[in-house]
């Protein structure tokens, strides 16, 4: 077989396998005929004007370092470029070419609140997002919005909190807005000596929140549900309370201390007096709790000793008092009872049924009405009494456990002396 | 209505012509309670008598106390294990409780239950000094190899049971003690997988929890009954002791007297304990919350600790070691062949010696550093 | 002196009836912490402790009856009129099987041994000679409440 013969035969062998080839997969691409529109992979669903960062396609070249930033931020993420706040041209090839087409530079600070609504206070275009729109709205009543409006820009507008080119979402741990960060966002200004000092405010909010109740459990992570800045003032709409308002303002958390304070003589007498309701015993920013063997010193801020007022709070006092160190001695028996051992587990969470009965009168305290603070003090006293009696008797009895083992080693040593009489007879008839 | 031998009418004598009670009653020394055997063709007091007035070899004196004290244990912890078992739940979300409800609401449950877990604090106790006796006064020489295994296999099992045990009030420290105790059993070549088969798993919920609880009520007492069996039916065989060389002079009634005195002070012993050191109680487990003190029980502390500072072998390697050691001490009369050389005799001496001042320096290494801070 | 080791003999008798009555005395005691420990704990509770919500008022027309679960002692919630509401236990007083309601026959059938009681638990006819317990039964804002 000649050499150019094999080489027909094998092209040929090849071509036949190619031609195969090629009608097994027109076959195969039409053969299931269930390959129909529907399952046409769904392309990712953009909005129009959305498409990832197409507009900020050069400004980097020059701008790294704010490229940087954008990078980490929501608006990169989400597909918001560059030119939507600063115009321009982001494919231009030149500086020029880029800083033309409605260029802005940076915006004036002034106009920073209206910019960014131009999109957030878009319904439709905030619907995709599912954001609010009401942000620019509720600024413009605030106080920083109307002190704006007047023209002074030393007021916070918005990227004074969200930050500039690496804006975060608020559920973004780094994010200036994130529940944990406010109190350190807001003090950048309130918490500024020679801010305070401009706008004439005397107290430090910021460290006042941090020493009182509400900073301490927020910031230390044990109560994520106590305020920070915004949830008493607002964020967009931050306004101080009035002192009127107070009650309304601390009512949003403490609704039934709100609900028996306004029913008390206090409500009408403070606002009367002016007195800003709750923030007159607890103070307003650094918020303190009074404990029940202080809190009527507290009450000598406006009234008298010898008042009838006063023996008001001298009798509420006592009640808390009384029912406060009967838990106390309870738990420290519970706690030696604990150490001997014995099963305490029940007792403890009696116990602390006892300790919800005196955290339910802490409310009604409130109400100024000692009839309605008795059945809770009462309650506490009696549930913290009966465990003490409990415990008491749990313990004593573990002494006749050691009457007894006394008894038994009588009785056993009794045996004993029967048996080894016995055990000497035998041995003896065995000799 | 029949009469004794004596003429007199009695109610042994009425079962006597109806049942052969002796028959019944020498099962005690077919099991070796009873080291001498009944007539049963003769009534029951009269084979009594018989047996009683036997001389026997010297018997219940210290330190030979040890294995029949512990079998006495296990009665007790029988009797214990079964009255708790009226009440205990072998469920993961019942078993706290149930313990609780023993120990604070049952009449005499503290009492039961402290009376139990001391009863397997000592039954552990005396039967690892009974397998150091037996090395030290060389009782496992030819002819007693099977006394020596049956004591190490004893101590074994009784551990595994003990280990067992721990699991069930399903406290945090029994909980933890189990995970930790887990941690050696499952490094282990071929025990690991036969515990992880009988156990069922690496969690610890319900569906183990019954698992642990089958072995702890069945399977291991039984295997350890088994055992004692084969311990009794070999010194029958091989007699009680190699150092028995003094001539009988006391009879088994008087021997049996010895034991019920035993019983008696045990009695006494366990009570006290358990009225003056009870046992502590945790919280309930909770599967999500390593306590510090974290250990796994005194037993398996040395193993752990060896497997640690092993961690430079293969897993199988560091593993194989504590296995091998067990394995070389329960064929320790094939290893030690008496060749009447002394010499020979003091190297396995010094080896064991050895072995457990090691084992008692790597427990206590084991009981402080496994505390994590 | 024959006397004399005839009176010890009979001293020693004594004593050794009376150590051997001693011993003895461990067997009770025995039995005594035995079956005390081993005694159930009594699941008994005061009357009127427990409230068990036994559903609406609104959804139970005159003159039927509901059967409410509740552990081991169901009952049933009987709405005798518009007002009226009544809860027996559906425990037979016969053999204590679980009693059954049909409207139109008479009220409770025992399914074991054809007992049967009205509608305030009184005995109709079969084997059973005691009434059905009662239990004190109240409406709270439509919901009705029994008391066991």
């Amino acid at each position: 077989m000649s050499g150019a013969r094999r080489w027909m035969i094998v092209v040929g062998f090849a071509l036949i396998v190619v031609g195969f080839a090629g009608a097994t997969d027109v076959a195969l691409a039409q053969a299931p005929g269930a390959q129909s529109e529907e399952s046409v992979p769904p392309s990712r669903v953009v909005p129009a004007g959305a498409k990832p960062a197409k507009g900020s396609a050069m400004c980097g070249v020059c701008h790294s370092d704010i490229r940087v930033k954008y990078e980490k931020g929501i608006h990169r993420s989400e597909g918001v470029p560059c030119t939507s706040c600063h115009g321009g041209n982001a494919n231009a090839l030149t500086v020029e070419g880029a800083h033309r087409d409605g260029f802005r530079g940076k915006p004036a600070r002034r106009s920073i609140p209206a910019l960014c609504a131009s999109c957030h206070a878009d319904v439709a275009r905030m619907r995709f997002y599912n954001l609010p729109s009401d942000q620019y709205a509720l600024y413009q009543l605030s106080h920083h919005g109307m002190k704006l409006a007047k023209g002074d820009e030393s007021v916070a507008v918005c990227i004074d909190c969200h930050g500039v080119h690496e804006i975060r979402k608020p559920e973004d741990p780094k994010s200036h807005v994130f529940g944990r960060n406010i109190p350190a966002t807001c003090g950048k200004c309130h918490g500024d000596p020679a801010f305070r000092k401009r706008h004439g405010m005397k107290e430090d909010p910021v460290k006042d929140y941090e020493e009182g109740v509400h900073g301490k459990a927020y910031l230390s992570g044990e109560d994520p549900s106590a305020p920070e800045c915004t949830r008493c003032h607002g964020s967009h709409g931050a306004t101080p309370p009035g002192v009127g308002d107070v009650e309304r303002v601390c009512g949003q958390c403490h609704l039934k201390t709100r609900n028996y304070f306004i029913a008390s003589p206090h409500k009408e007498a403070m606002d009367a007096a002016g007195q800003p309701e709750c923030a007159a015993c607890h103070n307003s920013h650094k918020t303190l709790a009074l404990p029940p063997e202080k809190f009527a010193e507290s009450c000598l801020a406006c009234h008298d000793k010898g008042d009838k007022e006063y023996q008001v709070a001298l009798t509420l006092s006592r009640m808390k008092n009384d029912a406060s160190s009967e838990i106390a001695k309870a738990e420290k028996l519970v706690a030696e009872a604990a150490a001997i051992p014995l099963y305490v587990d029940d007792y403890r969470s009696r116990l602390q049924d006892a300790r919800t009965a005196l955290l339910e009168a802490a409310p009604v305290t409130h109400s100024l009405d000692s009839t309605l603070v008795e059945p809770h003090t009462r309650r506490a006293r009696s549930i913290a009494a009966r465990v003490s009696q409990e415990v008491h008797e749990k313990v004593s009895s573990r002494w006749w456990h050691k009457v007894g083992l006394g008894l038994f080693w009588f009785y056993l040593l009794l045996t004993a002396t029967i048996i080894t009489r016995a055990r000497r007879r035998a041995a003896g008839r065995a000799r | 209505m029949e009469t004794n031998p004596e003429g007199k009418r009695s109610l042994l004598g009425w079962l006597e012509a109806r049942v052969n009670l002796t028959e019944i009653v020498s099962f005690l020394s077919v099991f070796g309670l009873l080291p001498a055997e009944l007539d049963s063709r003769k009534p029951l007091r009269e084979a009594l008598r018989e047996a009683m007035s036997q001389p026997l070899p010297s018997y219940a004196r210290w330190p030979r106390v040890l294995g029949i004290l512990s079998f006495l244990l296990f009665l007790f912890l029988v009797a214990t294990g079964t009255m708790l078992a009226f009440y205990y739940q072998p469920t993961a979300e019942q078993a706290y409780p149930s313990v609780t409800l023993i120990a604070r609401d049952v009449a005499f449950g503290t009492l039961i239950h402290q009376v139990h877990y001391w009863s397997a604090v000592l039954f552990l106790l005396f039967l690892g000094m009974r397998v150091v006796r037996f090395f030290f006064q060389g009782l496992y020489a030819r002819g007693r190899e099977i006394v020596w295994m049956v004591a190490v296999l004893t101590f074994v099992t009784a551990a595994i049971a003990d280990l067992t045990g721990r699991l069930l009030p399903y406290d945090a420290s029994g909980y933890w003690t189990t995970v930790r105790a887990r941690e050696v059993t499952d490094a282990l070549p071929v025990l690991g997988p036969i515990t992880s088969f009988l156990v069922g798993g690496s969690g610890l919920d319900s569906t183990v929890l019954t698992r642990y609880y089958v072995l702890h009520i069945a399977i291991f007492p039984i295997l350890l009954l088994v055992l004692f069996y084969f311990h009794f039916s070999s010194v029958r065989r091989v007699g009680m002791s190699r150092l028995d060389t003094a001539p009988a002079h006391r009879s088994l009634r008087v021997a049996m007297y010895d034991l019920l005195l035993l019983v008696i002070f045990m009695v006494g012993g366990l009570m006290t304990l358990a009225v003056l050191f009870p046992q502590p109680f945790d919280a309930m487990a909770d599967p999500f919350q390593t306590p510090p003190d974290a250990r796994p029980p005194w037993y398996l502390l040395a193993p752990l600790v060896l497997m640690e500072a092993l961690s430079f072998l293969p897993k199988f390697l560091r593993g194989l070691i504590p296995e091998a050691i067990l394995a070389a001490v329960i064929f320790l009369p094939f290893l030690d062949r008496e060749s009447g050389s002394g010499a020979r005799r003091r190297l396995f001496r010094n080896l064991g010696i050895a072995l457990l001042v090691i084992w008692g320096v790597l427990s206590w290494i084991g009981w402080f550093l496994e505390v994590r801070r | 002196m024959k006397d004399k080791e005839g009176t010890d003999l009979e001293r020693r008798g004594v004593l050794i009836w009376l150590s051997r009555g001693f011993l003895a005395l461990w067997a009770p005691a025995a039995a005594g912490v035995a079956t005390s420990f081993l005694k159930a704990p009594s699941s008994e509770h005061r009357p009127g402790e427990r409230a068990i919500r036994a559903g609406a008022l609104s959804s139970l027309p005159v003159g039927d009856a509901r059967f409410v679960h509740h552990g081991n002692d169901p009952v049933f919630v009987v709405r005798v009129s518009e007002a009226q509401v009544l809860a027996v236990s559906a425990i037979c007083t016969h053999m204590h099987c679980v009693l059954k309601w049909d409207r139109d026959t008479s009220p409770f059938q025992c399914p074991c041994h054809d007992g049967s009681f009205d509608r305030k638990g009184n005995v109709l006819s079969g084997p059973p000679k005691k009434p059905l317990p009662q239990y004190p039964a109240d409406v709270r804002a439509d919901e009705i409440v029994v008391h066991t």
